[in-house]
């Protein structure tokens, strides 16, 4: 039996019935009064300068109550690296000039949306247009059109990661391979596009409801951007319809609602459209890499150098991190003795690419784990065993980055050897494919550089035994609420039904940096535990004086009985022991506190999730098509919080990352997204999903909340990769851009087919 | 956002060609406006009168007969096709191509009729209705008109109606003995449009052996559904071969004018056209040999 | 000019004045306050909006609302009996089939269209049920095996 009573057991969501009985009100539901609608006009240009811009027969429109352009901002750019302030760069509202197509130059609220949108017809924008660059590779060049001022070559952040001596131990290598990829942009299609909903009062404060994986981040990017104090503006997040990594920066839907509310004193509700979501709310961001890779004759890899450019689009957004993060996860999960990264971000006149799930590594594990195949090959050594080579291992430290504690590579890497093996000798054009990678459970770095924990907890205990947990984090379907439901309840001694959850009112629940880089599990898991322990510890003084034990730490509470650890049959009833506290209290309610920071933890993340992913398809050699069959997963993430939420994460990132292996893509004309409908931009469907499997692997982290680490975005980075290995695998052609579409493999065969026959 | 219109729905035929033939080009048709709606969301189509057919029932049905073959009224909707018992033998190639046209929520509102009207070059039904020899009829006051699927389709999105007709009627003629059809629709996405499709009938002579008939029809390869008619003359009159079924398939490809679009390039679009049409015209001849 | 709408939805009778061009899914979600259907998209590809209309799931984005005129329309809202959950919505619960939910409303009602039709559907009827509904979250397998429960009669009718 295992000794958690909530924790690793299978439980319906907290926010289940609420969302299959569609009672759950998302931002997009709510209707205020009074409440106007708001619609945000783009520019058609990747690249202009705005010389006016004209609303006057727009405002005679009956029913438009309010127009505002960059003129009604502060002129401020945002950024989320505040320390930074060259790579805070937006304007929210365009003054001078454009940079992207959808670049906003004007919001509009309206009586209904229909109104609105026909007020935007009306601004007459003109605009001089400037010459525009789209591809990273020209935007580096002398001559190429300049996207910001004064930033040369157009390069907008560099990184460089480096440890070992790189060039000396080439010199070792039996064999060294250079590689050239290309990784393509990804769109996030959340169900729930963005929106929000910002009401300001004549008292001066601002509310905003809105879809965001960071709450806490838009309070105080609003501030910021309106010129509020941070403490009036509150933003809550109401059931979020995904996020995926869109929706943790300050968007324009939130950013001209709030403005368009404090000129009018009105709520104002913005909703993008789908085509604004796919053209305006940033993107994964596409990476040119060049790889180079030695091994010694056994298989042992002694260096890696890798130099990225990537896309950047008009703006850094969260791009300095996937830069730094895709050279980070480029070593990833292997221990290389030495290692070189340079990274380039450029900006173009496209639209600006961010963070999407994964946040650099999907590109960096594609790269890698095509390219360690490649060499496997080469070397005659079998692609688990290479692996299994040079995996990382427990307690490993990469070089002056990161201290890795728990890692269950191995184990994962043994049962996907099985799990190939069970799959027996396969018809022709199948093949399995695998990639290994690893994640990480919450990024350290401050970008705010806020003296408040990364994340906090409160828990009260009222009278009846039912406990308000009050929480920062933002559940945006990852089912953070659920899981951190569960922590608390496991940590108290209750049920989960006991436990109500209040997450993500930043007028009510202390601060946390929000739902992304994997942390919330980890990170708000820790502080959860720790507020329900305080609180706890506080009823077992009060139970401890009544049951004579010696010292607190010899009771402990399970499943609502408060007991002597040594003696689990001699207790009370744990809610007997509230009351009695209580009322000790002078009636206050039990307040527990609780708070996390990972300290001196190395620089990316307090702790890793690892694991290996096997692809299996079947080509149809005579035109490339190819089916995903199968997709078998070994995911470690240290001890299973939430069974359920796992299976889901795993089996949502196959969709999404099988989808950037397979079909999702955002061609583009002269900056122009091509396909920017549902229609147009291909998802996987019921019919298209492969059967998907989930081996069980075990480890512990000590970092993590009972051993818990990350099953949220790592998921995503192997996919694309074990996809392009099975591909080669099942006809022998290696794809080195992304999408793996059946076009690219139909051409790769038809070359193959014509070099063949020319020998 | 739609903009607003006067809203007409004639319970019978006869009432709605009645407006039709008032309101001309001032008035649109909607069907189940699984394709219009989306145009007038964008703006794209803004009409004054918009005429709702879908409520005319007498334009709701498929029936067999045995001389005249399947008739299909015009607001028929995809899945009382695909469902419909009638779709056996030549016909069930019908149900199969109606099987995976877009979404059952689509299949189920969205009518036979608003598809061959809506005219997309990568529409599923003209394809297989063509190569089973098709014909429509067409309404006005002034009278009716009949025509060989062929005609009705003209160009991308353009059909042969005048402003005041409507399509009443498909009918399917029976199929000559020792006749096979087979349909397949080439995508990445397993219920999407069209990349590419192809719909091949071949009729054998009595031994069974020798082609007497072959119609091949390109989707999604030009501005309409297109015949592949020099690929026909290929299998004609010969014994069909997979050596001949290849060579068919290049002779298409070469008849194919496709465009490039996000989804696939022009010249991935002809290759495919090589792979497929003997593929299908494989499965067409082993069904032709079964009948 | 707005025209008269007699609708059914959820059992209750409504009559109502509706502009022309009003969609289905702005009666629901406008007019009607049913927020539990969703929009997702403006090209009918999402299913988001999926209701059941005379027993069919069909796309309530893509239907005039006069269109449907005299229907009887069935939305998330009405699919629970008071107090007592659906099948189709204890199945989701059981099998973890939602996450961010916005897509589930469309998800069960294509289901219920399913069920409606076929009480016992085979694995591929499934999937295709439910393929006209995007779901970014779940990666459909969860929904998929939680529609199976209850195609194998592991969830009891209420009544
Ligand atoms: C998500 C999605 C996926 C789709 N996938 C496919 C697919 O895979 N394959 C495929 O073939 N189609 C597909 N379609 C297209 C669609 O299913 C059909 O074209 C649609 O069913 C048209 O029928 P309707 O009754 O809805 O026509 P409507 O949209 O009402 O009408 C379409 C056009 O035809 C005219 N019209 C309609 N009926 C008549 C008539 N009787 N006489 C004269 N004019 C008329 C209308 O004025 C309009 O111009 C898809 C659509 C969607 C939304």
């Amino acid at each position: 039996m295992s000794k958690y009573n909530v924790i690793g057991t299978r439980v319906h969501r907290v926010d289940g019935p609420d969302k299959v009985t569609g009672k759950a009100k998302y931002t997009f539901d709510m209707v205020l009064p009074n409440m106007l609608y708001g619609k945000i006009l783009r520019s058609p240009h990747p690249h202009a300068k705005i010389l006016s811009i004209d609303t006057s027969q727009a405002e005679k429109l009956i029913g438009v109550k309010g127009i505002v352009t960059g003129k009604d901002t502060l002129g401020k750019k945002q950024g989320i690296w505040r320390r930074f302030p060259e790579l805070c760069d937006e304007e929210m509202i365009c003054r001078s000039k454009v940079r992207y197509i959808g670049d906003p130059v004007a919001a509009v609220a309206a009586v209904d949306e229909d109104t609105a949108a026909e007020a935007l017809d009306l601004i007459e924008v003109e605009y001089e247009l400037l010459p525009a660059v789209f591809d990273p590779l020209d935007a580096i060049k002398e001559d190429a059109p300049q996207v910001h001022e004064g930033v040369e070559l157009n390069i907008n952040v560099t990184r460089h990661i480096e440890w070992g001596d790189v060039d000396e131990a080439f010199k070792q290598c039996d064999l060294v391979r250079e590689d050239h990829f290309r990784c393509s942009s990804q769109a996030h299609v959340c169900m729930e596009t963005h929106d929000a909903i910002a009401s300001f009062d004549h008292s001066g404060k601002l509310t905003v409801w809105t879809s965001t994986q960071a709450a806490y981040y838009m309070q105080v990017l609003l501030a910021d951007m309106l010129g509020l104090r941070e403490g009036d503006v509150r933003v809550i997040k109401p059931p979020t319809g995904g996020g995926f990594g869109s929706k943790f920066e300050l968007d324009s839907a939130q950013f001209c609602a709030s403005l368009l509310s404090m000129k009018l004193c009105q709520p104002v509700k913005i909703v993008f459209t789908r085509e604004e979501e796919f053209t305006a709310s940033k993107r994964r961001t596409p990476m040119i890499y060049y790889t180079k890779l030695g091994a010694k004759k056994d298989g042992t890899l002694l260096a890696k150098e890798v130099r990225v450019i990537t896309e950047g689009g008009a703006y850094t957004s969260m791009g300095a991190t996937a830069l730094y993060l895709t050279g980070f996860f480029s070593s990833f999960p292997y221990k290389y003795p030495n290692y070189r990264y340079d990274g380039y971000r450029a900006y173009t006149n496209t639209a600006p690419t961010s963070a999407m799930r994964g946040f650099g590594a999907p590109q960096a594990v594609f790269v890698g784990e095509s390219q360690i195949d490649m060499m496997a090959e080469e070397l005659g050594i079998d692609p688990v065993e290479i692996r299994r080579r040079n995996g990382m291992t427990p307690n490993y430290e990469v070089p002056g980055q990161a201290n890795i504690q728990s890692c269950g590579l191995h184990q994962c890497l043994d049962k996907i050897e099985e799990h190939i093996k069970q799959r027996g000798k396969l018809p022709p054009n199948r093949g399995i494919g695998i990639a290994a990678y690893g994640f990480m459970s919450g990024g350290i770095f401050n970008w705010f550089d806020t003296p408040y924990a990364f994340s906090a907890a409160v828990v009260r205990i009222n009278i009846d035994g039912k406990v308000d947990l009050f929480t920062g984090a933002c559940d945006i379907g990852q089912g953070s609420d659920t899981t951190l439901s569960m922590i608390c309840a496991e940590e108290l001694g209750v049920r989960l039904d006991d436990i109500r959850i209040h997450a993500a009112d930043t007028g009510i629940c202390p601060p946390d940096l929000g739902a992304w880089g994997s942390r919330e599990t980890l990170m708000n898991g820790n502080a959860v535990k720790m507020a329900a322990a305080d609180a706890k510890r506080q009823l077992l003084e009060f139970a401890g004086a009544k049951m004579g034990a010696n010292i607190v730490y010899d009771l402990d509470i399970k499943d609502r009985w408060v007991h002597l650890v040594d003696r689990p049959q001699k207790g009370l009833s744990y809610f007997d022991v509230v009351k009695e506290a209580i009322r000790g209290k002078d009636g206050e309610a039990i307040m527990g506190r609780g708070h996390y920071t990972p300290h001196r933890k190395g620089m990316i993340s307090p702790a890793y999730s690892f694991g290996v992913q096997a692809a299996e398809v079947e080509v149809d050699p005579e035109t490339g098509r190819y089916k995903l069959v199968n997709v078998t997963t070994a995911h470690e993430s240290g001890t299973v919080i939430n069974p359920v939420g796992i299976e889901g994460q795993l089996e949502g990132a196959i969709m999404m990352a099988g989808g950037y292996g397979f079909c999702e893509d955002q061609p583009m004309d002269n900056g122009k997204i091509l396909n920017p409908s549902i229609g147009d931009y291909k998802l996987i469907r019921s019919l298209d999903m492969p059967e998907t499997k989930i081996l069980e692997i075990d480890t512990y982290e000590p970092e993590g909340p009972f051993g818990a680490k990350e099953a949220g975005e790592g998921l995503t980075n192997p996919t694309a990769g074990a996809i392009g290995n099975a591909i080669y695998k099942a006809v022998g052609v290696r794809i080195h851009d992304l999408p793996i579409t059946p076009e690219k493999v139909f051409r790769a065969l038809r070359a193959k087919e014509q070099a063949r026959s020319s020998k | 956002m739609i903009r607003d219109f006067e809203y007409l729905s004639p319970k019978t035929l006869e009432e709605a060609l009645a407006f039709l033939s008032q309101y001309q080009d001032e008035c649109k048709i909607i069907a189940g406006g699984q394709s219009l709606l989306i145009l007038m969301r964008q703006g794209l189509i803004a009409p004054e009168y918009l005429v709702d057919i879908k409520g005319i029932t007498e334009l709701n049905y498929v029936q067999a007969e045995a001389k005249a073959g399947l008739r299909i009224g015009a607001l028929t909707p995809h899945r009382a096709i695909e469902k419909s018992p009638l779709m056996k033998n030549s016909f069930s190639v019908l149900a199969e191509m109606e099987h995976r046209l877009a979404s059952i929520q689509t299949r189920n509102w969205g009518t036979i009729g608003g598809n061959l009207c809506h005219a997309d070059p990568a529409g599923d039904p003209t394809s297989v209705l063509m190569a089973l020899n098709a014909t429509v009829t067409t309404a006005s006051v002034k009278g009716k008109r009949t025509m060989a699927v062929e005609d009705f389709c003209k160009d991308y999105f353009e059909t042969a109606l005048q402003h005041d007709e409507l399509l009443v009627e498909i009918q399917v003629p029976p199929a000559p003995p020792h006749t096979g059809a087979a349909y397949t629709k080439f995508n990445i996405i397993e219920t999407d449009m069209a990349m590419v499709a192809v719909a091949v009938s071949i009729t054998l002579g009595t031994s069974k052996d020798v082609c007497q008939d072959a119609r091949i029809v390109l989707g999604a390869c030009a501005s309409t559904q297109l015949r592949a008619k020099k690929a026909e003359e290929v299998l004609r009159g010969k014994k069909i071969t997979a050596g001949l079924l290849k060579e068919a398939g290049q002779v298409a490809s070469q008849e194919a004018d496709p465009i490039s679009d996000v989804t696939a390039s022009e010249e991935y679009r002809r290759e495919l056209v090589k792979v497929l049409v003997p593929r299908v015209g494989q499965k067409a001849l082993d069904r032709a040999r079964q009948a | 000019m707005k025209k008269e709408l007699k609708l059914t939805v959820n059992g209750q009778p409504y009559e109502l004045y509706v502009k022309p061009g009003t969609l289905l899914v702005e009666v629901l979600r406008n007019e009607l306050d049913l927020t539990g259907t969703k929009r997702g998209c403006e090209s009918a590809s999402c299913g988001a909006c999926t209701v059941s209309l005379n027993g069919m799931a069909v796309k309530s984005c893509t239907i005039l609302a006069l269109q449907a005129d005299g229907g009887d329309i069935l939305t998330i809202e009405g699919l629970a009996k008071g107090t007592e959950l659906h099948p189709l919505q204890k199945a989701f619960l059981d099998h973890g089939a939602l996450q961010c939910g916005f897509c589930t409303s469309g998800m069960l009602m294509s289901a219920a269209g399913l069920f409606h039709e076929k009480p016992t559907p085979t694995l591929d009827e499934i999937k295709e049920a439910i393929d006209g509904n995007i779901c970014r979250c779940t990666g459909y397998n969860s929904i998929i095996r939680a529609l199976s429960a209850v195609a194998r009669g592991e969830y009891k009718e209420q009544r």
